[in-house]
């Protein structure tokens, strides 16, 4: 939860964070460290405190004796005020002096000298008494006794002072010697402190750098190429690195969307050139086979007009006749081999060759025709009619007695579809065979002339749909060729 | 995303040392403070309290007799709940015994132990002392003009018979006759030096030519310088020397060294220090004699102890000297050191 708090905050707020957790951590060391140092100088300041106090001791019991000698001497009040302020003063100090019988020689002076400056300052107050008396001997013994106790008193605090300085200036190196120690302690904890900070610096600052590490990171991954084998980052934060990898790989995204769809479009537009190609081909290997076929085609067409107008001089009318349907026959072929058509002219281009059959075979196949006027206008690829209308006679009727074979032409709408339909009454075509067909197993070279499977194909290409082209038989029941053309398609 | 798992076991490592040095740091700030509380504590010094304080002043208190005779007397008071302090030592002046009294006297302890002497200053200040409502007991040397409590004697009149025994031991088996004997007084002692002497005489008769010289001992240099002129004084030295102070006996013996005449002349020293029971070790010193300075100390307290008590204390108190020599050197040592321990 805080580490999350951290990795949500603003990269100035972790910043600011990370230097205030070290300099606070370092401050605190460094505030505790000076107060304890501080204690143990004033402890080192008190190690002498006894000494001093001792010499005020000292002094007070020289000020007291000043003023008892000069009241002594002069009897003045200047001196007995200063007796008696030193006197007061002196009761205060006495106060702590110890007053008890200890094995400490300190504490036994201590109280020896205290016990003393009770007996002086009674003696000194019976001189002072005697003196107001104007007893001379006694004032005069009383001084001398107190003279005597101070003397006594000196010898002692000076005794007492040696005594204790010696002991203090052992506690006073003894606490220096301690106190060298925790100068080393302090320093050893201060460098803990520091080598904690320094890490807690590194750990604070590699977390905020991380992220940026890895982006950049990405970044130059993506730069060396193929993006779409880069993963996006992962998001560990709010902040304004979090924002930005989030950004970065909303941007991947994209450009992996973007680069699949042109590679889709690559490969449709491929797929597009090879479908063209391949229609080129048909074409070109239709044309081919029609342009070998022409080459007496032009030539018949032009020799049948010649045919025509000679039937025509002589007046024979059904020469004429035969002539010209042949005529328009071979006509068609040249003209229309490479164009879409109009269903009519494709339906004509069957009654032309139906007529030649016919005159051929002296009106042995009956032909039928059932046409929607309608659909009469409908585009359609050129010659895919009368293959289909030869195939019917080459395969399906052929082997029938003369007059009763039958090829039916039906164009009738279906839906959205205009459909065209050869049907024969001939013997039918084989399951295997239709599913060859079908299946483009069976080569243009195996059938004669524009074979079906070239009109399958074409239409094919042309409406890159199979199920355009339809066949279906039974045996002895004939062959039922169905073309649906898509309305929409057909350009109408 | 190895990369980013290594990076974060770093991390996590890293955690783990500023976590550890966390709490190296506050434990080390812990100790560091307790240090701090700790540097008050060489200041403090541990003793114990006693309801009473006596004072102990010695004739002489650098003398190693007073001493072990003041050491007795501390350890038998702290045994019996008071405690001694021997006053004027550890000063930076060296007082005289009557500024010590009188340093005790104002420094108002609850009695006085005193090494007594004849001296009417001392018997005043007993006087006062005791004006003052401070008991004091003589021991070792009496003052027997003062209002003393009690006096612990040492048995002078049969110490002087031992050494009379001893001289007659030494002229027995050196066949001298006279055997001419030096004995040293103490300046200070006055009666009890004579009380010795003349039980010395009474124990030999005429078997020994006794002699006497004084020593003054009252300060610390003058006994031995004493000691050195009596002796040159002399046309011929004596077969044995009788010391009454162990300060006389250690500056006899050193002196007997100095001048060549160990195996002729024969000391019968005073006390049991180191350096007298090293000599008769040697067979510089013939024997010594020992003060039972525990008895004495017991009597010392005792006696206060009684007095503050009931207000009554017995006037004279007595203990023995021990024979010391060469034939029982280690068995007192022995006994000594077992007191010691």
């Amino acid at each position: 939860m805080k580490a999350n708090f951290f990795a949500n905050m603003k990269i100035s707020r972790k910043l600011v964070a990370v230097f205030l957790i070290t300099t606070v951590i370092a401050m605190g060391v460094n505030i505790f460290i000076y107060a304890n140092l501080n204690t143990a100088l004033d402890k080192i300041n008190s190690v002498f405190s006894s000494n001093i106090s001792l010499n005020t001791l000292q002094d007070n019991l020289n000020q007291i004796h000043t003023g008892l000698t000069g009241y002594l001497e002069t009897k003045g009040t200047d001196d007995l005020e200063l007796y008696y302020a030193s006197t007061q003063n002196m009761n205060m100090l006495m106060r702590d002096l110890n007053n008890n019988v200890t094995d400490s020689s300190i504490h036994l002076a201590e109280r020896d000298i205290r016990n003393m400056l009770e007996t002086y300052l009674s003696t000194a107050d019976e001189a002072i008494q005697a003196k107001r008396g104007r007893n001379i001997d006694e004032y005069t013994a009383k001084y001398n006794e107190c003279s005597k106790i101070k003397d006594y008193l000196n010898t002692y605090i000076y005794s007492i002072n040696n005594e204790q300085f010696k002991t203090n200036s052992s506690n006073y190196s003894t606490l220096i010697n301690s106190l060298r120690y925790t100068e080393i302690m302090s320093m050893l904890i201060f460098l803990v402190a520091s080598v904690m900070n320094i890490l807690l610096i590194i750990i604070l600052t590699n977390t905020i750098t991380r992220p940026l590490t890895r982006l950049s990171a990405k970044a130059e991954e993506i730069s060396q190429g193929s993006p779409e084998n880069v993963e996006p980052l992962e998001v560990f934060s709010d902040d304004e690195v979090g924002k930005v990898t989030r950004a970065f790989n909303e941007m991947l995204a994209s450009i992996k969307d973007y680069i699949a769809r042109i590679r889709t479009q690559l490969i449709t537009q491929s797929e597009m050139k090879e479908k063209n190609l391949l229609m080129e081909t048909h074409l070109k290997d239709a044309q081919l086979k029609y342009l070998q076929s022409q080459i007496n085609p032009h030539f018949l067409f032009n020799t049948l007009n010649a045919g025509a107008q000679l039937a025509m001089m002589e007046g024979a009318d059904r020469t004429v006749e035969y002539i010209r349907n042949m005529a328009d026959f071979f006509r068609y072929n040249v003209k229309k081999s490479s164009e879409t058509v109009r269903l009519s002219e494709e339906i004509e281009l069957v009654d032309s060759y139906m007529y030649i059959l016919n005159v051929r075979f002296a009106g042995e196949i009956l032909f039928e025709k059932d046409i929607d006027e309608s659909l009469l206008d409908v585009h359609v690829p050129s010659m895919i009619i009368q293959p289909l209308v030869e195939n019917s006679i080459k395969y399906g009727i052929k082997d029938l007695e003369p007059g009763e074979g039958k090829i039916t032409l039906a164009v009738y709408r279906e839906g959205n579809c205009c459909c065209i339909r050869v049907s024969d009454n001939g013997i039918g075509t084989d399951e295997e065979i239709i599913e060859k067909i079908m299946n483009h197993e069976k080569r243009p070279s195996e059938t004669r002339g524009v074979g079906i499977t070239n009109v399958m194909a074409r239409l094919d290409l042309y409406y890159n749909n199979k199920e355009v082209f339809e066949m279906k038989s039974r045996k002895n029941e004939g062959t039922h060729v169905t073309i649906k053309i898509p309305l929409e398609d057909s350009n109408v | 995303m190895a990369k980013v798992s290594r990076s974060r076991v770093a991390v996590t490592i890293l955690a783990g040392i500023v976590l550890v040095l966390f709490f190296v740091t506050v434990a080390g700030l812990f100790y560091y403070r307790d240090i701090i509380r700790k540097l008050g504590e060489v200041q403090e010094e541990y003793y114990e309290e006693y309801p009473r304080l006596y004072a102990y002043i010695a004739e002489d208190p650098q003398s190693e007799l007073s001493n072990r005779i003041y050491k007795d007397i501390l350890e038998y008071a702290r045994e019996n709940d008071c405690y001694v302090e021997m006053t004027g030592q550890n000063l930076s002046t060296s007082y005289s015994k009557a500024d010590r009294i009188n340093i005790a006297i104002s420094s108002k302890v609850d009695g006085i132990i005193l090494e007594g002497d004849d001296s009417e200053e001392t018997a005043k200040l007993i006087d006062k002392a005791t004006a003052e409502g401070i008991p004091v007991v003589t021991v070792i040397s009496d003052c027997i003009d003062s209002s003393r409590k009690s006096f612990i004697d040492l048995n002078n009149y049969s110490l002087g018979a031992e050494y009379g025994a001893a001289l007659a031991k030494i002229g027995e088996a050196r066949r001298l006759y006279p055997l001419t004997a030096l004995i040293l007084l103490d300046r200070d002692d006055g009666n009890y030096d004579d009380i010795i002497h003349s039980a010395i005489q009474e124990s030999c008769g005429r078997s020994v030519l006794l002699t006497s010289g004084v020593v003054d001992t009252s300060t610390p240099f003058t006994s031995e310088e004493d000691v050195v002129n009596i002796l040159d004084g002399l046309d011929k030295a004596p077969d044995v020397i009788i010391c009454l102070n162990d300060r006389t006996t250690e500056s006899v013996y050193q002196c007997i060294v100095d001048k060549n005449l160990v195996g002729r002349t024969e000391i019968l020293g005073y006390y049991d220090s180191e350096t007298i029971l090293k000599a008769i070790d040697k067979g510089s010193v013939y024997a010594t004699f020992a003060i039972e300075s525990k008895t004495v100390a017991k009597q010392c307290i005792n006696a206060l102890n009684e007095y503050n008590a009931s207000g009554f204390v017995s006037e004279y108190f007595s203990s023995n000297y021990i024979r010391v020599d060469r034939n029982n050197l280690s068995e007192y040592r022995a006994e000594e050191n077992k007191n010691e321990g």
